[in-house]
């Protein structure tokens, strides 16, 4: 159900209008949020939350009849709509970065105002979700992020079915974004990366949607007359589990495998060239067996910057009993 | 003066991103205390690129004529995010990262984040005290302050009024603050002081005039230079205010803001400080009054407001200690 949830004036247009679509079966007290549309070129977040919104609008009307809504969700499919509908990550009004203004001001500029509106409408939530794509320049397999996974947390990552949990280290410059503000507010807050920006990954919004269901069920907000929602083998990975590849010269960067790859120890993962001679300047190999969850997507590299990173095998799978 | 490149990465198109450091070495071989001058984190803030100008041309003519007067070490970074400053953006523009949101974060991965980390490290290896120097934001002119989170007050207050400019505002931690370098050094029991002058993309002069007197009174405050006999230093009593004696002035309606009052200047309350029109409709939307008596340190540049938008800050001079 489409529910306004804020209008401000513009000087020139219309008025910045913000939504929300709900649903609350009254049979629950928990409440799941749902966010996309954060950055203006996070495409994949909007197609998620609009396919979910047709899901549950479908339920809603019982035209999935094996499903019924039990407690509250809420999908906010976009945040940064001065951005979207300029096509590029940040606003260039203020050209500040939207995650990074949490959790917003009342009284202050347009995007503190929005950032203290979805803080607001989400704050009494039990789970939430951003809805994020890889930061420029790379492409993310589908997985997950958490800051301090507690059992609780990692039940419901298993629930949403990626195979895949990163944890995020604290760090003051994540402190004023929409996912720490959760956390520290004791809302079970969950990352869902997949894709690069700028584009849309329908296979990857396909697992993720799937994986949201899923989630959905095993939690109880939908019911489903014949599943009670699974929960898949999930490795977790902490920061030391995770290798970085960087560049040692600056080129162009051509890759060889591809984000989901399982690498093998010493497999060549692309190659970079000088742009003037066209000579190979560096060749990246996997110092470790692993599964490649982010690639370098722009060809143009820095001195340092980095190539990929790669989950490294563990001897023992930590896989999570329930 | 020694010149010396501290954070060096290549990139893939020729050439490297250098940040420099100049050096003013003590005459004693003991030196007294140590000072770094740091400008241009933000790649479209220039007053302070300008105060360092001033300051190296100023100490290379006093390290030819007076050698004696350097007691202690002056390390002077006026270039701190150079490739955003060449194209006059805040942002680091390939990396599309902000240089001042990244300090303290362990495990830096990108060119900007190691920067930080390295020229972090740089600063406290050879300071005992620092000034950041900072502009207003893309929409908002500020005269020449200082501007200090709460806790930090006692130190820092003390040096803040050598250093000529026209208000110390002492303000509430946020943690917006957490990734800056002036809260991570103050953090290291290095005091830093963080300079507000003027407004982005624009330099003015005058301000970066009245900051250089002010950090040469500082340096001789500090004996890290002797002061000198021929041109004695008269600087201002700034006013010294916490947030609760400073009116924020925002805009109730968007429209076009045209201001009727002068930065700088001191108003009386009821003034008229500009007002909202719609450009439009050709109608006035909002007269803007000021609401106290005091000292106008802050007004919008960017005409374009959207409702919530700052307009000015007041200080009240009442409350102020001169």
């Amino acid at each position: 159900m489409k529910e306004k949830i804020l209008t401000l004036p513009s000087p020139f247009g219309d008025s910045i209008t913000l939504f929300k679509n709900v649903w609350d079966g009254g049979k629950m007290l928990d409440t799941l949020s749902i966010v996309g549309g954060l950055h203006g070129n996070q495409i994949n977040g909007l197609y998620v939350a609009s396919r979910l919104t047709q899901f549950l609008n479908a339920v809603w009307e019982e035209r999935e009849k094996a499903y019924r809504i039990k407690g509250k969700i809420q999908i906010f499919p976009v945040v940064n709509l001065q951005a979207l509908q300029a096509g590029t990550r940040f606003w260039s009004f203020d050209g500040l970065d939207f995650d990074m203004a949490f959790p917003g001001n009342e009284n202050g500029e347009l995007n503190e105002k929005i950032c203290h509106t979805l803080i607001n409408h989400t704050a009494d939530s039990t789970y939430g979700i951003v809805l994020s794509t890889g930061t420029i320049h790379y492409e993310d397999f589908p997985h997950i992020r958490i800051y301090r996974p507690d059992r609780s947390l990692k039940k419901i990552a298993r629930s949403l079915d990626f195979g895949i949990v990163r944890e995020i280290p604290e760090s003051p410059a994540n402190n004023i974004q929409l996912l720490h503000q959760w956390t520290v507010r004791d809302i079970g807050s969950l990352l869902l990366v997949c894709g690069k920006a700028d584009a849309l990954a329908r296979d990857h919004c396909d697992t993720l949607i799937k994986g949201i269901i899923n989630m959905m069920v095993a939690t109880g907000f939908i019911s489903h007359t014949g599943e009670k929602g699974q929960k898949s083998e999930t490795t977790f990975y902490e920061s030391s589990d995770e290798k970085r590849i960087a560049a040692k010269q600056p080129g162009l960067f051509t890759p060889e495998a591809r984000v989901g790859d399982t690498l093998k120890q010493g497999q060549r993962i692309g190659l970079s060239r000088d742009i003037y001679s066209g000579e190979v300047v560096e060749e990246f190999f996997a110092p470790t067996g692993g599964f490649l969850v982010t690639l370098r997507d722009y060809p143009l590299i820095y001195e340092k910057e980095t190539v990929a990173w790669i989950l490294m095998e563990k001897k023992s799978l930590r896989l999570w009993p329930f | 003066m020694e010149t010396k490149t501290v954070i060096d990465y290549k990139s893939p198109l020729g050439g490297s991103i250098r940040i420099i450091k100049q050096t003013f070495a003590a005459h004693n071989a003991k030196p007294g205390k140590r000072i770094a001058f740091l400008a241009g984190l933000h790649g479209d803030e220039l007053e302070g690129v300008y105060t360092c100008f001033r300051l190296i041309r100023h100490l290379r003519e006093l390290e030819k004529n007076r050698p004696e007067a350097f007691q202690g070490e002056i390390n002077i970074y006026p270039a701190a995010n150079p490739q955003a400053l060449g194209s006059a953006s805040r942002l680091a523009p390939f990396f599309g990262t902000d240089m001042n949101r990244l300090f303290g974060v362990e495990n830096p991965d990108s060119p900007p984040a190691l920067s930080t980390h390295e020229l972090l490290a740089d600063i406290k290896s050879c300071s005992d005290l620092a000034v950041d120097f900072h502009a207003g934001n893309l929409h908002l002119k500020e005269l020449p302050q200082i501007r200090i989170i709460e806790g930090f007050d006692k130190k820092l207050i003390p040096l803040a009024r050598h250093c000529n400019v026209d208000l110390i505002w002492v303000h509430p931690m946020s943690p917006v603050f957490d990734s800056t370098l002036g809260f991570n050094l103050n953090r290291s029991k290095i005091p830093t002081l963080v300079i507000e002058a003027g407004v982005c993309l624009r330099l003015d002069a005058d301000f970066g005039d009245q900051v250089f007197r002010g950090m040469l009174y500082l340096l001789q405050q500090t004996g890290i230079l002797t002061p000198d006999p021929a041109t004695g230093t008269v600087i201002e009593n700034p006013l010294v205010v916490n947030s609760s004696q400073i009116a924020m002035i925002n805009a109730n309606q968007p429209g076009l803001f045209v201001k009727h009052a002068e930065l700088g200047q001191r108003v009386i309350a009821g003034d008229k400080l500009g007002e909202v029109l719609d450009p439009i409709q050709g109608n006035v939307l909002e007269e803007v009054v000021s609401p106290l008596t005091g000292l106008l340190f802050t007004l919008r540049e960017i005409p374009i407001t959207y409702a919530g938008a700052a307009l000015a800050r007041i200080a009240s001079e009442d409350a102020g200690m001169r």
